[in-house]
């Protein structure tokens, strides 16, 4: 009966094409509206690294002056206290890691050096955040602690300074200094980019990485936020690296609950002792973040995404409030034909069945329209929002698709619900004398 | 097969009770060709919808080959009006987007029979009315006469107990009218049970057996023996 049913359906569409197309377009349009801005909301605030979110820390101190009543507490670590949690006694996979900027100059003198966004890691970086490599690898722990002058590339950059080669062993000239390339990732852009999310949630990842130490030893150029609640002893940069100044991120490995626990104690200790020295006098509630919990806290899904999410969700329900109105005419303006239905064997059952599959074919047929429109409107996002993000990540992908037409099927029923109730309670004897 | 016993219906009508029907009481044996008449509103459609289970009784009790139909479900209900009900109506109901052979095949697919067995009584009952040829042609292309046809022969295609006919050639010339009258006749001579409402006093009067209610009671019902309809 399934397939007599959709025959029925179509039949039903071409009866009242009109009718049955507006209905259609009230479903798409709600629909395409509303998938735009939930593939937004989907790719902006999703789990970026869910083989592993809930094991990546990022840590918060209770940083502040106490005299400043309204201060929050800054989202990075100050250099000092990141030094210390590099050395605490711990082998849990960790990573301090900030931004730079420094000049470039090509190996080939066609390409006019220029300026790129750099990134100083740990090691463990690049397994901890799944990086992954198109030639070479991460460099090694020694090369952390020994300062060595070794980069990893990204793809992009690769291309523009070696053509796409493998370029691992050769080296880059990168702010006067020379470094060995030991590894040149492949594609990587994590959306939102979870690891840095105080300096551009959505820009695009960094062309360069080198040992953290580095940016400290070798003086680089530093780039991204920094929050400082008191002055520098001294303009010189061993004198900030001194101040309480916060411009670090930090990210530790916690692969079970004993190990957040014995974490967690650890920063307790260390933030008592650093009150005993006048330091942390603004207390938070928490200070071990997995990767959605910081997202969520540092409020990574902009607040406008979320406005137009609800906007959306409102036109939506116009639509389908539209399409129960066209429904309940379009079915009550059948009574004769279901009438007879019934005359003939029809139970309120297969009655409600069949219009549920009429509904769900209106849905369907909506759905797939709305896909389109929801294609058209993610382009339009595109240009929109170029030049201010990278928006090659921003595209509808089967999940967002498949969604689309469920959500416009399931939407076209629920608009049926109330006009196939009603349908359903008519008399078929009242009508098969007025046909 | 078909007894009603103190059979009445009462429509409430915002805080005004109307009797459709009062105290009904009949039998109908099988193979009978019953011809009800009276005048408008005299209640011959909801006598003729509570018969044919599209409307249940206030009162009273409704035997269907023995078997008390007053108080079933919408399901059973159903399932009686597919498989011992035929109807045709006066203005045919036929569905207008559906060629002939699926209109008769509506009833047949609410039976849930094979497709192979459908196709067989549809080519039958379509046969038998003389529009085999045109299955593929919608009703709107066909002559009044022959969307009634149609209709007797969706009827037809379940091999119901009996028919109940509302009107059927009200809609139709005397011509065509006299042709779907020798029809039914022709199925009532195979055995099929028939209940025809009918304004037409001849119709009446040439029927074995003519019920005649007023103001929803039986006024008068006489049998007629088979040399006197001749």
């Amino acid at each position: 009966m399934f397939f007599y049913y959709i025959k029925l359906a179509l039949l039903s569409y071409r009866r009242n094409p009109v009718l049955s197309t507006l209905m259609v377009f009230a479903i798409a349009v709600g629909i395409g509206a509303f998938m735009v801005v939930y593939t937004l909301t989907y790719l902006m605030g999703g789990d970026p690294i869910p083989q592993k979110s809930d094991q990546l820390y990022h840590i918060q101190f209770d940083y502040g002056d106490p005299a400043v009543s309204v201060f929050e507490p800054p989202p990075q670590l100050a250099y000092r206290d990141a030094m210390a949690m590099l050395e605490a006694p711990f082998d849990f996979p960790k990573t301090a890691t900030s931004r730079f900027s420094e000049a470039i100059e090509p190996p080939s003198q066609n390409i006019a050096p220029f300026f790129a966004n750099g990134r100083g890691a740990l090691s463990d970086f690049f397994t901890m955040f799944n990086v992954p490599f198109l030639y070479g690898g991460p460099w090694g722990e020694d090369s952390d602690t020994n300062g060595e002058q070794v980069a990893v590339l990204s793809r992009e950059l690769n291309d523009r300074l070696f053509g796409g080669e493998n370029s691992v062993g050769k080296n880059l000239d990168l702010g006067g200094l020379v470094f060995t390339i030991v590894g040149v990732l492949d594609e990587w852009q994590p959306i939102p980019k979870f690891y840095d999310l105080n300096n551009g949630q959505f820009n695009v990842s960094e062309e360069v990485y080198i040992p953290w130490h580095l940016i400290a030893s070798q003086e680089l150029r530093r780039s991204g936020n920094t929050n400082c609640w008191a002055p520098p002893e001294g303009d010189d940069f061993q004198a900030f690296l001194n101040a309480e100044c916060a411009w670090i991120q930090y990210w530790v490995e916690l692969p079970d609950q004993n190990a957040f626990n014995e974490y967690q104690t650890f920063l307790s200790n260390y933030v008592e002792e650093q009150r005993a020295f006048g330091r942390m006098r603004v207390p938070i509630e928490k200070r071990l973040y997995n990767v959605i919990e910081w997202m969520d806290e540092q409020e990574a899904l902009p607040n406008e995404i979320k406005v137009l999410t609800v906007l959306a969700g409102l036109l939506l329900a116009v639509c389908l409030l539209n399409t129960v109105g066209l429904l309940l005419a379009k079915f009550l303006g059948k009574s004769a034909e279901l009438g007879v239905r019934q005359a003939l064997g029809a139970n309120k059952s297969s009655l409600i069945i069949q219009h549920t599959i009429e509904t769900g074919v209106l849905g369907t047929i909506g759905g797939l329209i709305g896909l389109g429109f929801a294609v058209l409107g993610m382009k339009g996002v595109k240009i929109l929002l170029s030049g201010d993000i990278p928006v090659e990540w921003l595209h509808l992908d089967m999940t967002m698709a498949l969604t689309t037409v469920g959500l416009a099927i399931f939407s076209g029923i629920f608009a049926g619900l109330y006009p196939i109730w009603r349908t359903s309670r008519i008399n078929p004897a009242i009508h098969l004398k007025t046909q | 097969m078909l007894k009603m016993t103190n059979i009445g219906k009462t429509f409430l009508t915002g805080q005004v009770q109307t009797k459709a029907l009062d105290q009904i009481n009949l039998q109908v044996d099988e193979g009978e060709f019953v011809t009800i008449t009276g005048p408008s509103g005299c209640g011959k459609t909801t006598f003729l919808n509570i018969a044919g289970l599209l409307e249940t009784a206030s009162s009273g009790q409704y035997l269907l080959d023995g078997e008390d139909v007053s108080h079933l479900g919408d399901r059973q209900r159903a399932k009686l009006r597919n498989q011992k009900i035929g109807f045709i109506f006066q203005s045919f109901n036929l569905m207008p987007d559906l060629n002939l052979f699926d209109n008769v095949d509506v009833p047949l697919r609410y039976r849930g029979l094979s497709r192979g067995e459908r196709h067989q009584r549809i080519e039958e009952a379509l046969t038998n009315v003389g529009l085999w040829s045109r299955r593929k042609h919608l009703p709107a292309q066909l002559s009044g006469g022959q969307q009634q046809r149609v209709a007797i022969a969706r009827a037809l295609a379940g091999s119901p107990r009996f028919l109940l006919a509302d009107e059927p050639t009200g809609n139709l010339d005397s011509k065509t009218a006299a042709g779907v009258m020798s029809l039914l006749h022709e199925i009532n001579a195979k055995g099929t049970t028939i209940i025809m409402v009918t304004h037409d006093p001849v119709l009446a009067k040439n029927s074995r057996r003519n019920i005649d209610i007023l103001d929803g009671q039986i006024r008068d019902d006489a049998r007629r023996s088979t040399a006197a309809v001749a």
